[in-house]
């Protein structure tokens, strides 16, 4: 397994909406598409997870509502919300003027 | 801000339902790592048991996230300010004698603040119940100049009211009213009670439908003599009527008018006397009639003579109070002249320069205030200067305490206990204390409230503190605010802690540290001691004046009794008769030592007379003459000396050549070079007959205690309104306690509806006084209150520091300091302290004298006498507060404060 990479704090939040962005999950589920999308790179601590959700439903990003999961279980789904979209947007392009400048740093000498 | 709602029910559903948000989550983590696990078991082919560890352990420690979710959702934050309470409620626990210390002082602060409160609100602040508007309502005050200073005036006759209701175009409503304690009911039963004499429009500045019936119409409230319709107040027709609907047409006599009730006021409507409700309204015009006192004169909606009501006024919206208070004046301009035509004596307008202001509805608010609703401003300040100086004391405690804990606090720091978390728990420690102070403080204001409250408002029917939400509102603010301010002290002192330096020392060395925010507190309630005993001085003083001033009489055990016809009209022979009959009654009640008449009243009422003198120009320059006619036994009854020649005597009986007395003072007026007795004086022209003066009193104070010429004369009541005036009656014993007697004594005499009311003159007098009596008593309850705290802070802190300092007295001694030395050290310590105290607090009670001055008789805000009294008193108070603890520190044994570690 490759090494998992830190995750940087506020991160978390910007992925996880990423992940939802094509369509409502569950936890686990949104867990797997994280590492998916990362080809199994980002795979710290899947219990982070819960309270990283917990605080996006706090602030409006996501709702969440009980219903049946794909595999036929009982699980709490969560969709994102017009609000979250545009905080996604706004955490991404943040994102990207955060990232080039670290590459820049990092490539400069 | 929907969000921000939504957010908050999720917080707290989030404290309530605690459990089934912890259900759920277990659910969503169950799920998860089953989830998880089977995916490994199908990829990577694991038995099932380690497939979960794998899931387990992916997940990164269930028990974790648990408390990282609850972290997330702020149950700790609630968590945590429960367990700051729990800590503190320990702390103050193990200490119950710091925790009375300061409870008790906040419960005396906060309790002095919300007695004055619950009165101030009354005065100032608090709009009647039920008004409309009260932003746009005003009281009207009128105000002229004579010889340079300006009057304020309150009351207006009603033509002066028509006026201004017709010239002004800012006002939507105004309305003409005026209170008087009348006798209400049947004649068996007769009650003196509040009754409002009000306008028609009066009932349109309040949003009070009647719960019956209806208000009178202005058709009903109209000249010459309106209707005798009456609107009773709620209370009344519970208490009186059963709340029966059928009182409705019923009859009920008010002083010498039978009026029909046509409606009920509802419930808790008191128009403009919150205070002391009314019992009924009636039409203004209808008892304007019935108490014209000229009645052979001009009529009483045209006269500008007779000033008995008060105007108020709303503003049109849009309307500012400066273009009110102008179309007011242009108006009162326009009805001055008018007067002017009627009766050309007044001052030219050019000289009176009449202009009018709408006032606040709140009377207490001025111009025009009550001498008592100044003194109780006042003491409102009063009460705030206690209440600092109880925050002072309070905070210097906490501080002292927080220094004891250094230690304690450091470590607890080296725990890792946050910054944060240190000052939220002193916090919530002053905060407890100062909610334990605040409700102590409610009861002591429940307790001393109630003595206040009938002082400051006149038969007081509402209100004790417990149940008035502004004063309990009032009490818990100034609770917290206290809690806030003592509780930062030591959280700025915890800002500067070092912590190794303390954790290396003992609290010894840690602890004693020269604080200059502890020096500084205690100068301050030193100051603030100085300022209010200052107060208190002056007022004592001023009293002490008050009652040093020779009366001419001495009206302790003297009885007023006055005759109230109440529509029985007597002609002048039957008057009389009647007098005279009343006056033989009253000489032969047991316990009654002699008894008068009398016409006037020292301080009750008095009469004006215009006399020629012959010899003497223009005796009205010399002053206003008033006049009194008694009966023989009238100078022993009321105890007035005769210096020279006799008093009236049973020999100036009607016929009988004038005869009259003359007080000491008019006679040197009048007569400086010669002798009264014998003189002639005409009252009115000279074409009346000669009075002679027969004898001459001692001085009397008739109408102030202060300078008053003294110009009073007295006729024989056989000679001069025989037909008019009551009775005075010296009694054995206590005087509250024969009132009675001579009343049933006197009663049977009276025709049909007539009474007698029976005062003792004392009353009279004292609610002259009242002003200077409630102000020492309350100025003295207050600077002793500051006092011991001032006392209690200095000694406490003093005590505090010797016992920090107890190591550093030992090497003192050791090397050779004797016990007086260290008593020295420490108590100069202290009065260093006071001195600096009492100079700011003569420099601050210096400046604010200006102010008080007018409320003061005879006295000099800057008494030199009451200075350095105070001065000594608080310079020997903190010798005192010092010297105790200093004995203490002389007396330690070096030995033991050396290796005491």
């Amino acid at each position: 397994m490759p090494k998992n990479a830190d995750l940087l704090q506020g991160t978390l939040d910007l992925l996880v909406l990423k992940a939802l962005l094509l369509g409502p999950l569950h936890g686990w589920a949104i867990s797997k598409r994280l590492r998916a999308l990362s080809s199994e790179v980002l795979n710290v601590g899947q219990g982070s997870l819960y309270p990283a959700l917990y605080r996006l439903e706090d602030e409006e990003w996501v709702s969440a509502e009980w219903g049946t999961s794909p595999e036929g279980r009982r699980a709490k789904i969560y969709t994102i919300t017009p609000l979250g979209r545009k905080q996604l947007a706004a955490e991404r392009s943040a994102w990207r003027l955060f990232s080039a400048a670290v590459d820049q740093v990092l490539h400069a000498s | 801000m929907p969000m921000f709602r939504a957010r908050f029910i999720r917080r707290v559903r989030a404290l309530f339902q605690a459990e089934a948000i912890d259900r759920e989550l277990s659910d969503e983590i169950r799920l998860h790592v089953e989830l998880e696990a089977d995916e490994l078991m199908r990829t990577e082919r694991l038995t099932p048991a380690e497939a979960r560890r794998r899931a387990l352990v992916a997940f990164g420690g269930v028990e974790r996230y648990r408390e990282a979710h609850r972290d997330v959702r702020g149950v700790r934050w609630v968590e945590q300010r429960t367990q700051d309470i729990r800590y503190a409620v320990r702390g103050l626990r193990n200490r119950p004698g710091f925790t009375l210390a300061v409870v008790l002082t906040l419960a005396l602060g906060i309790g002095a603040n919300a007695a004055m409160f619950s009165i101030v609100d009354r005065l100032l602040f608090r709009a009647p119940p039920m008004m409309r508007n009260p932003a746009l309502m005003h009281r009207v005050v009128l105000s002229t100049s004579y010889r340079g200073t300006v009057n304020h005036d309150i009351y207006l006759p009603y033509a002066r009211f028509v006026d201004l209701t017709r010239d002004t175009h800012s006002f939507s409503r105004t309305a003409l009213f005026t209170e008087d304690q009348l006798v209400v009911g049947p004649a068996d039963n007769p009650r003196q009670m509040m009754v409002g004499a009000v306008t028609s429009g009066f009932f349109g500045f309040f949003d009070a439908q009647p719960v019956l019936g209806r208000y009178f119409t202005a058709a009903e409230d109209a000249p010459p003599q309106g209707a005798p319709v009456a609107v009773l107040s709620y209370a009344f027709w519970e208490t009186s009527y059963g709340a029966r609907a059928d009182v409705i047409g019923q009859h009920l006599q008010i002083h010498a008018t039978v009026y029909t009730v046509i409606g009920v006021a509802p419930k808790g409507f008191a128009g403009l006397w919150p205070d002391a409700p009314p019992v009924a309204y009636v039409p203004a015009s209808t008892r304007a009639a019935e108490g014209y006192p000229d009645p052979k004169g001009e009529p009483w909606w045209t006269t500008y003579h007779w000033t008995w009501a008060q105007s108020i006024v709303e503003r049109k919206p849009g309307v500012t109070v400066a273009q009110a208070n102008a179309d007011l004046s242009q108006a009162y301009a326009r009805s001055y002249q008018a007067e002017l035509t009627s009766s050309p004596g007044r001052q030219p307008i050019t000289l009176a320069q009449p202009h009018a202001t709408v006032a606040s509805i709140l009377s207490g608010r001025g111009p025009a205030e009550s001498e008592l609703a100044k003194v109780a401003t006042w003491l409102g300040g009063v009460a705030f200067i206690v209440w600092l100086i109880a925050c002072a004391n309070v905070a210097n405690l906490l501080l002292a305490r927080a220094l004891q804990r250094r230690r304690e606090i450091a470590v607890r720091q080296a725990l890792g206990a946050s910054r944060g978390r240190l000052a939220a728990q002193l916090l919530t420690e002053s905060t407890l204390l100062a909610l334990l102070g605040g409700l102590a403080g409610v009861a002591i204001a429940q307790w001393g409230g109630a003595l206040l409250r009938t002082r400051f408002l006149s038969e007081t029917t509402t209100a004790s503190v417990v149940s008035d939400p502004r004063t309990l509102i009032y009490a818990g603010v100034a609770a917290l605010v206290a809690g806030l301010l003592t509780g930062l002290a030591p959280l700025w002192q915890t800002r500067r802690m070092n912590l190794t330096s303390d954790l290396k020392s003992g609290t010894r060395e840690g602890g004693f540290r020269r604080s200059h925010v502890r020096s500084g507190l205690l100068i301050l309630q030193g100051t603030l001691s100085v300022v209010l005993l200052v107060g208190a001085g002056l007022f004592v003083r001023s009293l002490s004046h008050v009652k040093a001033v020779p009366l001419g009489f001495e009206p302790e055990q003297v009885l007023l009794v006055d005759r109230n016809e109440r529509g029985t009209s007597l002609d002048s022979t039957h008057s009389q008769a009647l007098l005279e009959r009343l006056h033989a009654a009253a000489t032969n009640i047991p316990g009654v030592i002699s008894a008068s008449r009398q016409l006037t009243m020292p301080f009750g009422n008095g009469q004006i007379a215009g006399l020629t003198v012959p010899g003497v120009d223009s005796v009205d320059k010399l002053g206003k003459f008033w006049l009194n006619a008694v009966s023989p036994s009238y100078f022993a009854t009321m105890g007035t000396r005769i210096l020279q020649g006799r008093g009236i005597e049973a020999q100036d009986a009607a016929g009988a050549p004038g005869a009259m007395v003359v007080s000491q003072a008019m006679a040197k007026a009048l007569w400086p070079h010669a002798n009264a007795i014998g003189q002639c004086v005409h009252n009115g022209s000279e074409r009346r007959p000669c009075m002679y003066v027969v004898g001459v009193a001692e001085n009397i104070k008739a109408g102030q205690f202060g300078d008053d010429p003294g110009l009073y004369f007295y006729l024989s009541a056989a000679q001069f309104s025989s037909d008019q005036g009551g009775l005075l009656v010296r009694v054995h014993g206590d005087p509250d306690a024969m009132k009675e007697t001579v009343r049933k004594a006197l009663q049977p005499l009276m025709p049909g509806a007539a009474y007698v009311t029976v005062t003792p003159v004392r009353d009279i007098i004292g609610e002259q006084t009242q002003q200077w009596q409630l102000g020492a008593l309350m100025f003295v309850i207050f600077g002793v209150l500051a006092l011991v705290l001032a006392a209690i802070g200095l000694y406490s802190v003093i005590a505090f520091n010797v016992g920090q300092r107890l190591h550093e007295l030992g090497v003192r001694v050791a090397l050779g300091a004797t016990g007086s030395d260290v008593v020295r050290h420490v108590v100069t310590g202290g009065l260093q302290l006071a001195i600096v105290g009492v100079v700011c607090g003569v420099g601050l009670a210096l400046g604010l004298g200006h102010w008080v001055q007018p409320l003061l008789f005879q006295e000099s805000s800057s008494d030199p006498i009451i200075f350095l009294l105070v001065a000594a008193v608080l310079l020997v108070v903190a010798a005192l507060a010092s010297f105790i603890p200093a004995r203490r520190a002389a007396n330690v044994d070096p030995m033991r404060a050396l290796r005491e570690e």
